[in-house]
């Protein structure tokens, strides 16, 4: 009946057939027992460590940033919270990643190529969040957050943003804060920055980084594969937020500054520009303006390639604060060393008379006074007062060159002052050794004669040279300027209080100091300043005219303007016999090429409003331009 | 070594038979060993379900999917067992058509990761008919090699054997599943060994398989392919490196300790580090959350099961049911050590279920007819009389 079997026997049952596969159960089995073994409880303890420390992560705390005031409380700089769009590369794959980086620069309005950019210049690794977008608007935020699944590797992240109150009034001050660099990266990773932490980068916000930024704390959090946080187990160390800075800067002023430059760069169509107020007796910088400027606002949201371009092509360098960060020929307002030099080293005394005349003859070459006729017999306050070429000439000749360049040092020059402010350069006072070290040569005498009216190779930035004549109005004493007042800590404390830095005390005796503060004035009341004699308020100070760069076809060439002015403590009625000022200001007017001096009547301008003085003595007829060499 | 002879099966009695009669030979054993390593497997879905942070009972969890397919398969297993097996001898050439049917159709209407075709979603469901498709498989062998058990000496008998596994085995390869495609050859190579084929012949077979495999390597197996196979020899925390996954298994097994986490505390599938948690790594999260001592319960639960098999193997009577038992031995045996040492790192990464424990509808119901199978082979036999 068994068809199956076919009439053949049933098979045998091979007993070394089951026990072969009864073998190969243990062997298999019994090997798998042994990894397990091997895995679990001779290296479990390793694998135990490495699951436990890939599981939570010490994450930063980002600390709330230092705020920043004005002398008077004024809130300058405050932290808005903002929506950023970040990318952690890693968990973008690579074949969705033009699809991803096309669907978010269309939520986003922006051009793929700027996203691709920015991930591929990431300075972290491939772990580390990119920043792609900051200051999204919360729609924009919420719709990128909620196609997570479509826009993988794409975070959403809540961050503070920084807002300057003024933005373009206190650019050049306080700078911006921007995306740590690739290069800064490398330095900084120890002290906590993270790939995607953003940074001061110019002005306050980069030299108080330090301060500003607190200190971050740190938390302990569950991730899970990709790195993306599932909870916060543990807060190891709290955040301390930035300390807040008070700065010397008090707003008002600042205001009028930039609306005195403002208003003569406007009549003269002029590009360039700076004024500073001071106090003599602190050297606390009361404003301080560089234009053109720029508005960090743009940078604390992101500045797009573009404008970060157009920025830097401007020939005017808007992002420089030409205040400290670029050099120039003083001109005239130099002879306040030559001066000072010949009566401190007693080539000459404050009676002794100079002949002043159409020009000097040196060698083959002529040496002429600026007016081509000259004074005659001249002293201090005449020749100052005049600003005479062939006086101080003769004066720079008796001082020679090594110590007109120890009194420039003197009121510090040469040197950055030290203004706490990134990026100050020294200028340069020349002397034999200077030379010989750069052009390989002496200084000649005709050289000096130059060197002594602040030309030739002279070159100041406009801090310094505030700083010297501050130094004149309080009677000798070389401040470091400042622009922090207080460094207060984040419970109200004030950490750094404000303290004046005498760098050093002019070697010089007080009466050689009265002379020149009183030759200073003289300078108004001869109405070599027009009519700032007739201003309400005693000025004295110092009018300088600078050439630079090529000559045209004629020989002649284009010229900046500076005044450099300072009052008694009582404006009205105080005296330059004594060194009390509380205020000195000064203007530079680059490449101005007016008929009249250009930055005497943005002082000028500058006191008008500072002390509220109704008539108005500006004379716009002085800043026509001489156009010399377009209208030729 | 002795050989015994089985007397032949009385086809008239099996109706006779009472049904307590029937119960004796039941084996309870292996039901019970079965249905423990199926519980595992739901432990399993409930643990990373909720791990997942869902309501386990929740409908579209793993564990409630999971809860319905074991449903599914103990149904299944009755059907199966009180099936009479013998019918799948007259059935047998169209449950080949059936298998080849099914592959066919997987390919031409099939889903898959990529560009792949492994399963075929009906409504919410997805069966991966390749499963099926290996018990189809061991059917029409044990049928075969059944037929020929007087000529399996003969070099054309076990070629047959080859032919009939050829056409599915390149079917499955072509989807592309290498692991299922091996476990086809695994069960051919099982169940010629228990048939009895003569040793020159297998031994000469083996010789040219091994022959053939630098040939298959360079011609056949494709890049990704031979990156998974061989990136069991280097784990690495890359992410984007074929070794990431099998780094993190390691990470996850050797963590357990020998006792284990304990249940939903597994930190490695939690936090995600595990890539396909539930499927084919998850013997990491058991040995995570259970420890050694937790795995070796399962290792031994499947010691036990295959016992059982080749009990039943060894007391059928008909070569048919000793066959199909070896084959259904063979195929649970490769699974487990594919499997569990592709976690461990000792095999090379193939997309091969672990029996019972893995989620998924088509390998339990599977497991569940070929066990309901056995369980009426079992039945249908009298017992050999000693």
């Amino acid at each position: 009946v068994n068809t199956y079997l076919g009439g053949h026997p049933a098979p045998e049952r091979r007993f070394s057939r089951y026990l072969v596969f009864g073998l190969a159960i243990v062997l298999g089995v019994g090997t798998l027992t042994a990894r397990l073994f091997y895995l679990q409880i001779t290296n479990g303890t390793e694998y135990s460590a490495i699951s436990n420390r890939q599981r939570t992560v010490l994450e930063p705390i980002p600390a709330p940033r230092g705020l920043v005031y004005d002398r008077n409380g004024r809130l300058l700089v405050k932290n808005v919270p903002t929506f950023a769009v970040k990318v952690r590369p890693a968990d973008l794959p690579n074949e969705l990643r033009d699809g991803v980086v096309a669907r978010l620069a269309a939520l986003l309005g922006m051009d793929p190529a700027e996203i691709n950019t920015t991930i591929d210049s990431n300075p972290g690794s491939a772990f580390d969040l990119v920043r792609v977008a900051q200051d999204v608007d919360r729609a924009k935020a919420q719709l990128i957050s909620e196609a997570g699944y479509e826009l993988p590797g794409v975070e959403v992240a809540v961050e503070a943003r920084r807002q300057y109150t003024d933005g373009p009034l206190m650019s050049q001050l306080l700078g911006y804060t921007g995306p740590v660099s690739a290069d800064q990266i490398a330095d900084l990773r120890d002290d906590g920055y993270q790939p995607d932490d953003l940074i001061g980068q110019a002005g306050i916000e980069r030299q108080y980084e330090t301060e500003l930024r607190g200190t971050y704390g740190s938390e302990s959090v569950a991730r899970d594969r990709t790195g993306r946080r599932t909870q916060v187990l543990q807060t190891v160390s709290q955040a301390v937020p930035g300390a807040s800075l008070t700065l010397t800067i008090d707003t008002q002023a600042q205001r009028d500054a930039q609306k005195a430059l403002k208003w003569a760069m406007g009549e003269i169509g002029m590009t360039r520009g700076v004024v500073i107020a001071m106090n003599p007796q602190t050297g606390e910088i009361l404003a301080m303006v560089s234009l053109p400027t720029y508005d960090n606002n743009k940078f604390a949201r992101g500045i797009s390639a573009k404008d970060f371009q157009k920025l830097l092509k401007n020939k005017d360098k808007p992002l420089l604060n030409h205040a400290v960060q670029a050099h120039y020929a003083p001109g005239s307002t130099y002879k306040l060393v030559t001066g000072t030099g010949a009566l401190a080293d007693r080539d000459i005394t404050e009676s002794t008379r100079v002949l002043t005349k159409g020009y000097l003859t040196l060698g083959s070459t002529k040496f002429y006074e600026w007016n081509h006729r000259g004074w005659g017999p001249c002293d201090i306050y005449c020749g100052f007062g005049h600003s005479s070429d062939t006086f101080f000439y003769q004066l720079a000749g008796k001082l020679g060159i090594d110590r007109l360049a120890h009194w420039a040092r003197q009121y510090g020059f040469g040197a950055p002052t030290g203004v706490d402010l990134p990026g100050e350069v020294a200028g340069i006072v020349p002397d034999n050794v200077w030379k010989q070290d750069v052009l390989g040569a002496k200084i000649f005498p005709g050289e000096t004669y130059q060197a002594g009216i602040g030309q030739g190779y002279d070159a100041v930035t406009p801090l310094q040279l505030i700083n010297a004549y501050a130094a004149l109005a309080n009677g000798g004493k070389l401040y470091q300027p400042q622009i922090v007042r207080d460094v207060v800590g984040p419970d109200g404390k004030v950490i750094r209080p404000f303290k004046p830095k005498l760098l050093h005390k002019l070697k010089v005796k007080a009466s050689v100091l009265r002379t020149m503060r009183n030759a200073a004035r003289n300078t108004v009341l001869l109405r070599h300043t027009y009519n700032l004699v007739d201003l309400p308020i005693k000025i004295a100070g110092k009018s300088g005219t600078a050439e630079f760069g090529r000559p045209d076809s004629q020989g002649r060439l284009p010229y900046s303007s500076f005044f450099i002015g300072f009052t008694p403590k009582d404006p009205r009625h105080g005296s330059f016999d004594d060194h009390d000022s509380q205020l000195v200001v000064m203007a530079f007017a680059y490449d101005s090429r007016t008929k009249g001096n250009a930055a005497t009547e943005i002082v000028k301008y500058f006191f008008q409003l500072h002390y509220g003085i109704k008539k108005d003595y500006r004379l716009p007829d002085l800043l026509q331009r001489t156009n010399f060499y377009s209208n030729d | 070594m002795g050989v015994i002879r089985a007397e032949p099966a009385r086809v008239t009695d099996w109706a006779a038979k009472s049904v307590g009669a029937a119960w004796r030979a039941f084996d309870l054993q292996l039901a019970t060993y079965a249905g423990l390593l199926a519980a595992i497997g739901l432990v399993m879905a409930y643990t990373n379900s909720a791990e997942n942070g869902a309501a386990s009972i929740d409908a579209g969890t793993t564990f409630s999917r999971g809860l319905m397919w074991a449903g599914i398969a103990a149904i299944a297993f009755i059907i199966a067992t009180a099936f009479d097996y013998r019918w799948l001898k007259t059935l047998s050439w169209p449950a080949y058509a059936l298998q080849l049917g099914l592959l066919a159709l997987t390919l031409a209407i099939g889903d898959g990761i990529g560009n792949s075709a492994r399963w075929i979603t009906i409504g919410p469901l997805t069966f991966q008919f390749s499963e099926l498709a290996k018990i189809l498989m061991i059917v029409v062998l044990a049928d075969y090699l059944g037929r020929n058990h007087h000529k399996l000496d003969s070099l054309g008998t076990i070629l047959g054997a080859c032919l009939l596994v050829g056409p599915p085995l390149i079917l499955v390869m072509i989807q592309p599943d290498l692991g299922t495609s091996m476990v086809f050859a695994a069960i051919l190579a099982g169940m010629l060994w228990m048939s009895g084929a003569s040793l020159k012949w297998l031994g000469l077979l083996s010789a040219a398989v091994v022959a053939l495999v630098p040939l298959a390597w360079t011609y056949l197996l494709r890049d990704y392919q031979k990156e998974r196979l061989t990136s069991f020899l280097n784990p690495t925390p890359d992410v984007s490196g074929p070794g990431y996954q099998l780094y993190q298994s390691q990470i996850a097994v050797g963590s357990g300790g020998w006792f284990g986490r304990g249940l939903t505390n597994g930190t490695q599938a939690q936090g995600d580090f595990l890539p396909v948690q539930t499927t084919d790594f998850v013997f990491s999260v058991l040995a995570e959350e259970l420890g050694f001592i937790g795995a070796i319960v399962l290792f031994a639960l499947f010691v036990l099961l295959l016992w059982r098999v080749l009990v039943a193997a060894w007391r059928c009577r008909d070569p048919f049911g000793t066959l199909f038992a070896s084959g259904l031995a063979a195929m649970i045996l490769f699974q487990l050590v594919i499997n569990v040492g592709m976690v461990m790192g000792i095999m090379p990464i193939t997309g091969i279920p672990l029996p019972f424990v893995t989620h998924g509808g088509a390998s339990l119901v599977s497991l569940a007819i070929g066990l309901g199978i056995l369980q009426s082979i079992n039945i249908r036999q009298t017992r050999a009389e000693w």
